[in-house]
């Protein structure tokens, strides 16, 4: 248990004893070891997003009734690995009115911010990549540069549907963001730090759920609309707006958005868990183990959500974030602070 | 020089929700459309045209195929208007049978509205738990008619073939079932208040407008207006029978949505009633090998699940009709959506379509 | 209270999620046919008496058929092809009603997709042409 619990930590000091034999200096040490951890989340992302699909779809299926994939391996789980084959064969088309540049770009640009993310995670103990001090602001401007690439798809590709799709993207991420932030404020006035690590040592004894349920539950539909996922999928708005942004995407570029919105839903999980639900906090299993599991068990959460409620009407979402969202977070984090205030002068 | 410019959406005929091939052109104002224009026949087949080349039995198959989703009922009307005009008596039992099927039919129609509603809306799941129960009204169908889709059940002068043994007892479990079924799709759907949301109070359809453009059937019904050619111009048997006209007064998507609730638990009720006298006898009557037709014309409607549904026939004394006309329930409910659709967002279009429920097989003909 | 219909419909799929399947998986189990299953048509040569009523109650002659004289007196018609074409055919049953000998009937027969339209008309009965 204890190897387990000390796997990848020891795997990158082992590097880093391996690499001080050769006597390098010590700048370079760090440069190996840092790229050795990105190379390990891209791995982690794209294994993640591989289980992600298949599982959305086994969801999806059982829910509904029937066993979803199950032709491919046991239980269907190389059908997304045989999917991106096929999209990798695909004719990489572009619209020949498309603004091609733009076109291309965005893609990549909705990919990199998502990858991004994972720099400031705690993924177990002792695990985060890069432990910045200001964590969980760097995780929420990262975020909204998503928006961006959004838009310029929808702008790029010259396609009226896909215009109205980056539109409401625009909108919908815009306001959401402000609730989102809102909502976890809470819990860092109880902290007093920005530092991930550091909101999850606070949770040593009480995960802030219990403390701050109501801003979980703006975390969790701020979170859903941010990621675009059902019900507040408008952007795609499969119904109305054929595939929204991504309608005139193909192959492996239309994959690049798929894999992006599921390395978001990771790691809106992964906050969500390093907020709210303690962290790798856990007993018996190792905390990394601890971690995936609380993620996935969100994850689960989001897509039963996006398999049961009908999509939200564009106005009606603006309405639910600014005249709902908003108050509520703002009346929240009144609360927060009074009890703080309160809990000192107890304290004395 | 920069300018404004309006934006012309066209939506179809190739897009995920317009039932079929229908094309609408919209101009949106942002997220608000302030004009929509109608264009159909996308499906056009010639079906009126194809019914002057074939004799009258020979045309009963390509009646299933205008409303496939509701073929018996098609198949009913345009037997029942060459009886009407040939004088033929159709035994009891088959009228029995008859009413059986199109009420059957009509409920797996009303599923599919309820089903396509809920995808248009994005609520997936529901959309399979509907059609798990249309599946089982299909099992009936193939059971007694081989068919799943397209029957050609109905003959002149009765149906093709009498029901099997244990068709009796299967459709009975079904009636049981349904309602404890449709409970599900309640609590999943209908209370859902983003559903609600998306469907209390968009597109409402005022009763005098309906009249005026001619709509039927639930549309019309929901609008508030008691209308329903079963109860007004009793055809077959359906005055032996005991059911309520159920009516909403809103006339807006969601009164449409519950409407045909209504109508599928009337329909299990007709169909209780009608197991239980089901009389025993012969199926089909007396009719002529060459069915020849004495020349005169003949107006007939039934109500089909989209509204009434009229087989207007002219015969020269062949053997083929001289013109047939068919009046369409979802071709004439199509006219209103225009000026529905006006002034909504662009998703409630797509929610007032999907409570028109048109088929656009018979929209296009 | 607003947000209940979120709830229960979240117990509906969440109850269906640990639910058993309904669907079946397809070629490895075979679907329960009814006996009056509407498949292919079969044909039975024998006892065919040319009469042509299936060829006019088809409508939309799928069905061909020619025929000879011959038999004992040499007045007798004997049936020479039979040829169906698929790629019209409706599976309505009419032509099965019309036959008053009772040749024609429905298979279980379903799975006959091609992947050219020639392939799909078929040929019931030929006369062996005797050297």
């Amino acid at each position: 248990m204890e190897l387990l619990e000390r796997l990848f930590v020891n795997i990158a000091g082992l590097a880093r004893t391996l690499m001080a034999g050769w006597s390098l200096p010590n700048s370079i040490i760090e440069l190996v070891v840092l790229i050795l951890g990105i190379i390990a989340i891209i791995g982690l992302i794209i294994v993640d997003a591989i289980i992600l699909v298949w599982l959305e779809r086994k969801i999806a299926g059982f829910i509904q009734e029937r066993p979803g994939p199950n032709r491919l391996g046991p239980a269907g789980v190389f059908q997304t690995i045989a999917d991106t084959f096929k999209l990798l064969g695909k004719e990489d088309v572009i619209p020949r009115s498309a603004d091609r540049w733009v076109f291309r770009l965005a893609p990549p640009l909705v990919f990199v911010p998502a990858i991004m993310l994972y720099a400031v995670i705690p993924f177990g103990k002792d695990m985060v990549p890069v432990d910045l001090n200001v964590g969980l602001f760097y995780c929420f401007s990262i975020a909204s540069l998503g928006t961006m690439s959004f838009l310029m798809a929808g702008w790029g590709s010259h396609n009226k549907y896909s215009l109205l799709g980056g539109m409401r993207t625009v909108a919908q991420m815009i306001s959401y963001e402000i609730p989102l932030l809102l909502s976890v404020l809470g819990v860092v006035m109880i902290v007093g730090s920005l530092n991930l690590s550091d909101i999850v040592a606070a949770q040593k004894n009480v995960w802030f759920i219990i403390i701050q349920p109501v801003a979980f539950i703006i975390y969790l539909i701020a979170a859903t609309a941010e990621l675009n996922r059902g019900p507040f999928d408008l952007p795609e708005g499969e119904q109305e707006l054929v595939a929204g942004v991504y309608t005139e995407f193909s192959g492996m570029r239309w994959a690049l958005f798929f894999l992006a919105e599921y390395t978001n839903m990771v790691a809106t999980a992964a906050i969500a868990v390093t907020l709210f639900f303690g962290g790798w906090h856990g007993p018996w299993l190792p905390s990394w183990m601890w971690f995936f599991l609380k993620v996935y068990l969100i994850i689960f959460f989001f897509m039963v959500i996006k398999w049961t409620y009908p999509r939200i009407r564009v106005d009606h979402l603006m309405h639910f974030g600014w005249k709902f969202l908003i108050p509520l977070s703002l009346a929240n984090l009144l609360l927060t602070g009074v009890g703080i205030e309160i809990y000192r002068f107890m304290r004395g | 020089m920069p300018r404004t410019q309006e934006l012309n959406l066209n939506m179809g005929p190739q897009h995920p929700s317009t039932h079929g091939v229908f094309r609408c052109v919209i101009t949106p104002d942002g997220e608000t459309v302030t004009r929509v224009e109608n264009h159909i026949g996308y499906l056009h087949r010639g079906i009126e045209k194809i019914a002057e080349s074939k004799t009258y039995p020979q045309f009963i198959p390509y009646t299933d195929r205008m409303d496939y989703l509701c073929s018996m009922v098609y198949n009913q009307g345009y037997v029942e208007t060459i009886e009407k005009m040939l004088g033929i008596e159709v035994p009891e039992r088959a009228e029995y049978i008859r009413v059986i099927m199109a009420e059957l039919s009509r409920i797996a129609s009303h599923l599919v509205m309820v089903a396509t509603m809920a995808i248009d809306l994005a609520g997936t799941s529901n959309w399979m738990y509907c059609f798990r129960e249309r599946e089982k009204i299909l099992d009936l169908f193939e059971m007694t008619c081989g068919s799943r889709m397209t029957f050609s059940y109905m003959r002149i002068g009765g149906v093709a073939e009498d029901l099997p043994e244990e068709f009796i007892p299967a459709c009975r479990k079904f009636i049981n079932e349904f309602p404890e079924k449709m409970n599900e799709v309640h609590e999943l759907l209908t209370g859902n208040e983003i559903f609600q949301a998306r469907t209390k109070g968009i597109g409402i359809l005022p009763p005098d407008m309906a009249v005026a453009y001619g709509v039927t059937g639930p549309n019309l019904r929901a609008s508030g207006v008691p209308y329903d050619v079963r109860k007004n111009q009793p055809y077959s048997i359906y005055d032996r029978f005991d059911f309520k006209l159920p009516v909403r007064f809103n006339g807006d998507c969601f009164d449409r949505y519950l409407l045909r609730f209504d109508e599928m638990e009337q329909s299990c009720r007709i169909i209780e009633q009608a197991l239980d006298s089901l009389p025993e006898g012969e199926i089909k009557g007396k009719v002529p090998k060459m069915i020849k037709i004495p020349p005169g014309e003949i107006y007939h409607q039934v109500e089909s699940s989209k509204g009434a549904l009229g087989f207007f026939l002219v015969s020269d004394g062949s053997n083929k009709p001289y013109r047939l006309h068919v009046r369409g329930p979802s071709f004439v409910n199509m006219g209103v959506f225009p000026e529905l659709a006006k002034g909504w967002k662009i998703q409630d279009v797509i929610s007032i379509l999907a409570s028109l429920d048109p088929v656009l097989g018979e929209v296009d003909r | 209270m607003y947000g209940e219909g979120l709830i229960k419909g979240l117990r509906v799929t969440l109850k269906h999620f640990f639910g058993p399947h309904l669907t079946q998986y397809y070629p490895e189990e075979r679907p329960i046919l009814p006996p009056r299953f509407h498949g292919f048509l079969a044909f039975d040569p024998e006892n065919c008496i040319v009469c042509g009523l299936c060829q006019t109650a088809c409508p939309n002659r799928v069905i061909s058929l020619k025929s000879e004289k011959g038999g004992e007196d040499g007045k007798k018609r004997i049936l020479t092809e039979y040829v169906l074409d698929f790629r019209y055919c409706m599976f309505c049953g009419l032509c099965i009603e019309a036959c008053p000998k009772g040749c024609l009937k429905f298979t279980h027969e379903f799975e006959k997709a091609t992947y050219h339209p020639d392939e799909i008309s078929q040929v019931m009965f030929r006369k062996k042409v005797e050297e």
